[in-house]
């Protein structure tokens, strides 16, 4: 049952969603989160907009069809940053800075390669999420060739 | 080059040659050759590695840099290399039989890589977890390859694949997590290590679901229900893969997990083992004898052919396991071959599936002889007499029963009256199944290298139990 | 607990193994869900030790729960999670093509096929493929 209430709340809730999702990817390495919850949260973010408001409406506010693109960005960040430690001969996946060297602060934020692998996580997890709502948005009957 | 580049440029040449391909969309033609040059970058990686590994020992990497017991470590023996050059080879070819018909989409060269990639990192993992992990990306790939095609039966035969195959990766995982619960650690030398003391109970426990879980993938006889209908359902040159490079995924699995990780645990399978193997064999035999389809002949002949692996895992030791891997190496080949030249027609395809048909019944010119030879020795080690005349009129059997339902598809396919009005199929296909039958002929005249490498390969396992 | 863990694995088990032996591929596709649940809740139950969470700076003399399980288990959700947008996307492509979501039904649609097939003497062309479902496994 979709209310004048419901898409209020809907529409309501998007942007904060969106930021919890990204506090969640930040805070990761201090505290609970990572970016797989990330994703999963703005996902479920973009999941309810689709539900409540239908996607034909969505997609004028959002380019739902860019999700694949994100998603190859994601995959193709955090493969570049598992590997890159190959090229100076350490193996896969070697933090930088190591782990007893202090990293540097940017307020909260740590700036360690693992949040460049956390990122590109998130944009897959995301862009994966959103293509998939999309391609089973699609999926209603008056929609079938 | 440093270890950890050597170990892990196969699976970062396939890997990121995946997305790349990917990524690539609306050039059709070119998707499937980029694939084709990702795939033969990493088979040329993989061969540098294999040099490198059989020369001056096995390569060791830990993840992270973290400390051994911590960190996922990844580590390449002659067991896994055999096995990853063995699985990249079917799908090159694999891919070639695509790239020359013109691809239709650009799904296929990715997931390709994608395949390449998780099978690869499976090969070379030596974190049962990460094992894990690999093989659902592997599986993953292959469930998406099976829809390949979008017709009815394609459907069909990956949403069957697809739901058989999450089961058994389940049971898998339930497996894992059993060993780790007994022995508390996911690195494969400790867990093998640590089994030793384990209590019985679980360990057989655990044997068991790892058992049922590659038991699925390989389609052996109780667990075989899904392969007919899914390598008869799918393209050609998708069922190659299947069971060329996947199957690899089981037979390596079961000597991984059953001959270093629970030795004990599987010499007490082996009469349970050698029992399945022959009801395999006759099953799977009996079955393609009554088939009149050539697909459907080839998908039977691969249950049985899973058979006689398992009677070389129950006959163990360094020759039963050397046995067991070149056999698999060479019932890939064989198995490429039949799925890609059954569907064609014209010059050079009557000779190379004949050829095949002989590798598969195990008759002398070509290379399946000597996978059944081995297999033959291997048994001459073991048991009494009657154990032993019983192996050997189950291989007779077995290989009389093949040739002949080989040769009753073959007659059927090539030497009906109807036969040369077909039109022929394309050269290029046509050249690359010759290049494949040539090769197994090759093997079938010089098999000294995939001895020595099945040799080697089997030595990495323990030997047999007092 | 040990108990109450194994009667839930067997409980989420039993179900999907039900639902995975419906006609209706929607349910199939629930019964896999299920299943998958099934093993993480399993893989919850094999940690060896339960305590306090394993963050630093870790609580003096108190025993950490063992993280390991978790990190495993997150794993599988993933995969699961994965494996389910491709199995849905999959019986998409299946309705679709046969606005039918029952394997019988299919299996109807694949003899008439044939035998349309055979009378044109040749393969139909092929349909494109769904998308592209499978870009998510990557993660850990």
């Amino acid at each position: 049952m979709i209310t004048a209430l419901t898409r209020t709340v809907a529409k309501l809730l998007f942007l904060p969603s969106l930021m919890i999702a990204v506090a969640t990817l930040v805070k990761g390495y201090a505290d609970v989160g990572d970016g797989f919850t990330a994703g999963v949260i703005a996902g479920l973010a973009v999941l309810l907009q689709v539900i409540v408001l239908g996607r034909d409406e969505v997609e004028r506010m959002l380019p739902l069809r860019w999700a694949p693109r994100l998603a190859f960005a994601g995959i193709a960040l955090a493969l570049l940053d598992a590997l890159a430690p190959l090229a100076f001969g350490q193996p896969v996946m070697t933090h930088l800075p190591p782990a007893n060297v202090k990293p540097i602060h940017l307020g909260s934020l740590e700036l360690l390669s693992a949040v460049v692998f956390d990122v590109g996580v998130f944009l897959l997890v995301f862009g994966f999420s959103v293509a998939a709502i999309d391609l089973l948005g699609r999926a209603s009957p008056d929609r079938l060739p | 080059m440093g270890d950890a580049l050597t170990l892990m440029a196969p699976i970062a040449i396939f890997w990121a040659g995946g997305i790349g391909v990917a990524a690539i969309d609306g050039w059709r033609g070119m998707t499937a050759r980029g694939a084709l040059v990702v795939h033969l970058a990493g088979f040329g990686a993989l061969a540098l590695l294999a040099a490198r590994v059989l020369t001056s020992g096995p390569v060791g990497m830990i993840a992270g840099n973290w400390p051994a017991g911590v960190g996922i470590r990844f580590r390449a023996d002659p067991l896994g290399i055999a096995f990853a050059l063995l699985s990249s080879l079917v799908l090159i070819v694999a891919v070639a039989y695509e790239a020359i018909g013109g691809t239709p989409t650009r799904a296929f060269p990715a997931l390709s890589l994608f395949l390449a990639a998780g099978l690869t990192g499976l090969f070379l993992t030596a974190d049962a977890f990460n094992f894990y992990v690999f093989f659902e990306l592997s599986m993953i790939s292959a469930y998406v390859l099976t829809a390949f095609g979008g017709q009815p039966r394609q459907l069909r035969a990956a949403v069957i694949f697809a739901v058989v195959n999450l089961l058994g990766s389940v049971i898998f995982l339930l497996g894992i997590v059993a060993l780790y619960h007994v022995t508390g650690s996911l690195d494969m030398t400790d867990i093998a290590q640590r089994m030793a003391f384990a209590e019985q109970n679980p360990a057989i426990l655990s044997g068991t679901l790892l058992f049922v879980a590659f038991g699925v993938k390989l389609g052996l006889f109780p667990f075989h229900f899904w392969l007919p209908a899914v390598y008869t359902g799918v393209r050609p040159s998708i069922a190659a893969i299947l069971s060329g490079a996947l199957t690899n995924i089981g037979t390596y699995g079961l000597l991984r997990f059953g001959g270093e990780m629970l030795p004990r645990e599987l010499s007490l399978a082996a009469p349970a083992l050698a029992l399945l193997g022959t009801a395999s064999i006759l099953y799977g035999a009996v079955q393609a004898i009554g088939r009149a389809a050539p697909d459907e002949v080839v998908a039977y002949s691969a249950i049985g052919q899973v058979g006689y692996v398992m009677i070389a895992l129950a006959i163990g030791g360094a020759a039963g396991y050397g046995a067991a891997i070149l056999f698999a190496i060479i019932n890939a080949l064989n198995k490429t071959l039949l799925f890609l030249a059954i569907d064609l027609r014209g010059a050079f395809v009557g000779p190379a599936v004949a050829i095949g048909a002989l590798s598969v019944a195990g008759a002398p010119p070509a290379a399946g002889f000597f996978g059944k030879a081995a297999l033959f020795r291997a048994g001459l080690t073991v048991g009494d007499g009657a154990e032993r005349a019983a192996l050997v009129a189950l291989i007779a059997a077995g290989g009389a029963l093949s040739l002949l339902y080989m040769f009753q598809a073959f007659g059927r396919r090539y030497l009906e009256p109807r036969a040369e009005e077909r039109p022929a199929s394309g050269r290029g296909r046509r050249r690359l199944v010759a290049v494949v039958a040539l090769s197994l002929l090759v093997f079938g005249c010089w098999p000294e290298p995939l001895i020595a490498l099945s040799e080697r390969a089997a030595a990495v396992l323990p030997g047999r139990l007092p | 607990m040990t108990l109450v863990l194994s009667l839930a694995v067997a409980v989420l088990f039993g179900s999907g193994s039900y639902l995975l032996l419906q006609r209706d591929l929607v349910r199939v596709v629930g019964g896999v869900v299920l299943i998958s649940s099934a093993a993480t809740l399993f893989v919850m139950s094999a940690s060896l030790t339960k305590g306090t969470a394993p963050i630093l700076p870790l609580p003096n003399g108190q025993p950490v729960s063992d993280p390991l399980v978790q990190a495993m288990a997150l794993t599988a959700i993933v995969i699961t999670f994965g494996v389910s947008a491709l199995l849905l996307a999959l019986v998409y492509r299946v309705y679709v093509s046969h606005l039918s979501l029952d394997l019988e039904d299919l299996a109807a649609a694949e003899e008439q096929a044939e035998a349309v097939d055979e009378a044109m003497g040749g393969r139909l062309e092929r349909a494109p493929m769904t998308a592209e479902e499978r870009d998510e496994w990557a993660m850990r």
